[in-house]
């Protein structure tokens, strides 16, 4: 590889410096990127994914529906209801079965608290990596509210397994309820001070400002996804293209920005946190009543059958193909993470940056190498 | 008293030998109380994230859990300056040789915390093709951190159980 690049750059062979930068690195966490560098400039950066490649695709096929709930979570921990809504929505329209409306409008709300819990991650680590203290310090302390109230109505703390196929897993306590409409309010006064501390910081614009841009054209060519491809001036959202479970009955906005650099990854993020707080309340306000799921017993019975289902998860489109052939187990589960998606454009926009700035454009794609990775 | 080479001791070799256990109680356990003292209230880690557990590992890091008053640095820093690696979760194929080859860029004395199911036997990808079942088999562990992933709470919990191990070290140059 050295060797081949050195004659691409034979002019100035001997100042090209190839550095690895990762696994054990503060800003690259379960990842590596080969960087090949010109000074304090990045010539060429390739990613090296696969470190946490645990077969999940695989161990889904000898376990049977139910059973591949609890590891189909673990790989987007931070997310963990918005995979399981993919896989649980695809099962279901192999039963063909109708989710009763309480169930349905609980998954939406743990679905976007999950998204919460996630962008809280995101901005928070995004801060870090600017140097701004202040953020991580606040948004590690909010984001466990949220993981609270989560874990008020599922009882585990990040892995929820709360969305299953035909429902969900219980139903939710009033006092939860009561729990969920005040940390609405407060967030959504939380938040405002976000943007005063983190968004409208001057040192944060100088940091990000058209740092890491891509254009509308470079995200519909690499296939962005989610938060990347809503920085870049594209509106893609399923929960709007095509409303499942529910989500049309709810009022909520598609946030778009155009700038497509770092600092507005780091804010759609922000903006989509604000639809998030507007959906649980509305869902919250108006749940209707009876029951949460239906009864399938410990292994239900799918028919043959092929099914490919979507969600919109707090990276972007987080989707799964499942082929059934009317055994208890799934013949073939693919899953089509979002950042194995977004992570496509981390060479290009990798290209001439200033080494400092690598951990801040790399973060801002939203990337979770674990899910990437399955 | 019997010294090498099978002669009764003499007078003189009798006082050297009190002198040796006076030094030893008045010096040594105090300067090695001293230095694990020192040891166990500034653990540096190893900022390796395996998978998953290290989001719970950030949240005890962040200011709800504080894992820094217990005596724990924040995660960053040279591999030469840790002393201790939170293995936070699991361990694939790919990733095991640059787990060995990180504990073995460590300086003596390290401590290693097994977080997580994974780390421990392998946990929920206990027959997947590309997990190692526990790293007990690549580096030495001294404390197991159970749970899927563990709260914060438990991993304060380890890390208070390896500073009792610290403390308890038995020579002062580590292992």
């Amino acid at each position: 590889m050295k060797m081949a690049l050195e004659s691409e750059y034979s002019p100035d062979a001997d100042r090209i410096m190839a550095v690895s930068l990762g696994p054990q690195h503060p800003g690259a966490g379960h990842f590596r990127i080969r960087l090949w560098l010109d000074g304090d400039y990045v010539v060429k950066a390739l990613p090296d994914a696969g470190y946490v490649h645990r077969g999940e695709e695989k161990m889904g096929e000898y376990r049977n529906y139910i059973q591949n709930v609890p590891h189909l979570e673990r790989p987007v921990i931070l997310d963990s209801s918005n995979i399981l809504f993919a896989y649980s929505l695809g099962v279901d329209e192999l039963m063909n079965s109708k989710i009763p409306p309480r169930g349905q409008y609980l998954r939406v709300i743990m679905s976007e608290i999950n998204r919460i819990i996630s962008h809280m991650y995101f901005i928070a680590i995004q801060g870090l990596f600017l140097g701004h203290t202040t953020m991580i310090t606040w948004c590690m302390g909010d984001r466990d509210f949220w993981i609270d109230l989560g874990e008020r109505i599922a009882g585990a703390r990040v892995t929820f397994a709360y969305i299953i196929p035909g429902g969900v897993r219980n139903d939710i306590p009033d006092f939860a309820i009561e729990k969920g409409l005040k940390t609405c309010d407060w967030f959504e006064k939380r938040m405002d001070e976000y943007e005063k501390i983190f968004y409208d910081n001057p040192m944060v614009h100088q940091r990000s400002d058209g740092v890491g841009v891509l254009s509308r054209d470079d995200a519909i060519a690499f296939g962005a996804t989610g938060t990347v491809a809503r920085a870049s001036g594209l509106a893609l959202d399923v929960r709007k293209d095509e409303p499942y479970s529910s989500y049309q009955d709810f009022e909520f906005k598609t946030p778009v920005l155009t700038q497509g650099d770092s600092w507005a990854r780091a804010y759609v993020a922000l903006l989509d946190m604000r639809e998030s707080v507007k959906i649980i309340r509305q869902a919250l306000k108006g749940l209707p009543q009876g029951p949460v799921r239906l009864k399938l017993g410990p292994q239900p019975r799918v028919p043959a059958g092929e099914v490919y289902s979507r969600t919109e998860a707090a990276r972007g489109e987080m989707s799964y193909y499942i082929v059934s052939d009317g055994s208890p187990r799934p013949y073939r589960l693919k899953i089509g993470v979002p950042s194995a998606k977004n992570l496509r454009a981390l060479p290009h926009l990798l290209r001439n940056v200033h080494v400092a700035d690598i951990p801040v454009i790399y973060w801002s794609l939203n990337y979770w190498p674990v899910e990437a990775d399955r | 008293m019997v010294v090498a080479g099978g002669q009764k001791a003499g007078t003189f070799q009798v006082l050297v030998g009190k002198i040796d256990d006076v030094l030893q109680y008045a010096i040594g356990d105090p300067l090695r109380y001293l230095a694990n003292w020192g040891r166990l209230y500034s653990l540096w880690p190893v900022h390796l994230e395996t998978a998953c557990c290290s989001v719970e590992v950030g949240a005890a890091a962040g200011s709800r859990f504080d894992i820094e008053r217990f005596g724990t640095l924040e995660a960053f820093g040279s591999l030469r300056a840790c002393d201790l690696i939170i293995v936070m979760g699991t361990v694939t194929r790919k990733l095991a040789p640059r787990l060995k080859l990180i504990y073995d860029q460590m300086a003596e004395p390290k401590w290693v915390i097994a977080m997580g199911a994974c780390s421990i036997t392998g946990g929920l990808y206990f027959d997947s093709y590309n997990v190692l079942r526990g790293i007990d088999d690549i580096i030495p562990v001294d404390v197991y951190v159970p749970g899927c992933p563990p709260r914060a709470e438990a991993l304060i919990q380890g890390i208070v159980l390896l500073q009792e191990k610290i403390r308890r070290m038995p020579t002062l140059s580590g292992r």
